[in-house]
């Protein structure tokens, strides 16, 4: 059990407690991490003043309605 | 190769072609970092104005002067420990610019959420830095973090041409705190010769505990 929350708390830990470089994989990941929740994040639920449109998660949902 | 290293090389030629002509004209780099906040201010201007994709064109052509200013002294012999304190100074004038840009559009909506979120966005910016510049009187080297300024600045680029600004400044945020208390974690780690956290956990799975 203590094995099974030590890896996540490591993986966490390494995320956030950061001292990787630029251009590694573990910063694409951040990368992607950061492009997924601008664009894909209905602005709406941001209460973004600016933004048209309900970015890609708005329109798949607004789709499965 | 990494998608953000294919990136950052298929920028590099351009960008080598300019400061090679810079070069060739013998522009002083600090006038170069100059040139990069006059155009920061009118990015942000623009930002002020609501207008995301001329601002995130501006910002492209600032933030090209802040990129080779350093590029450019190297080349010249020109680096001089003033020059190194004048582009940071810059830098931070160039960051609050853009921040304050933004908040005259907030403002001007009557958006008062957005305007403490940028305000906050801007104040942890500017920690950042200062983090690291103080952590660095002390201690070697403090290089820990995401959020850095090159980030800051893909971001608002990103921000402003996908007109998705309200999602870039929550990220600017969150990670510019999570950066500041790394900073601090690490100054005091590194001053009190604590354990490193990664290594405990590191140890406590391989002994399978």
């Amino acid at each position: 059990m203590k094995r099974l929350l030590t890896l996540p708390a490591l993986v966490l830990w390494r995320a956030f407690f950061w001292t990787y470089e630029r251009a590694t994989w573990q910063y694409d990941l951040w990368v992607i991490a950061i492009l997924a929740f601008v664009w894909l994040v209905p602005p709406a639920w941001l209460g973004d003043p600016m933004a048209r449109g309900h970015g890609l998660v708005g329109w798949i949902l607004e789709r499965l309605r | 190769m990494t998608f953000t290293g294919a990136i950052g090389t298929a920028c590099y030629y351009p960008l080598r072609a300019i400061i090679d002509t810079c070069v060739r004209l013998r522009i002083h780099p600090n006038w170069l970092t100059v040139t990069g906040v006059v155009f920061n201010v009118v990015a942000a201007w623009l930002l002020g104005l609501a207008r995301f994709r001329a601002a995130g064109f501006v910002m492209i052509v600032a933030n090209i002067f802040d990129y080779i200013d350093g590029k450019v002294a190297r080349e010249l012999r020109m680096e001089s420990p003033f020059g190194g304190f004048w582009d940071s100074v810059m830098d931070r004038f160039s960051d609050i610019t853009l921040f304050i840009g933004l908040i005259y559009l907030y403002a001007k909506l009557g958006r008062v959420d957005f305007v403490i979120i940028t305000a906050l966005a801007m104040m942890f910016s500017v920690m950042t830095s200062y983090t690291r510049a103080r952590a660095e009187s002390l201690i070697e080297k403090c290089k820990v973090g995401f959020m850095e300024r090159p980030e800051r600045i893909v971001l608002f680029m990103i921000g402003a041409f996908t007109n998705r600004m309200a999602g870039v400044l929550w990220v600017i945020l969150v990670l510019s705190i999570v950066t500041v208390a790394d900073r601090i974690y690490f100054t005091w780690r590194e001053l009190n010769h604590s354990p490193r956290v990664e290594e405990v956990l590191a140890e406590r799975l391989a002994r399978g505990a």
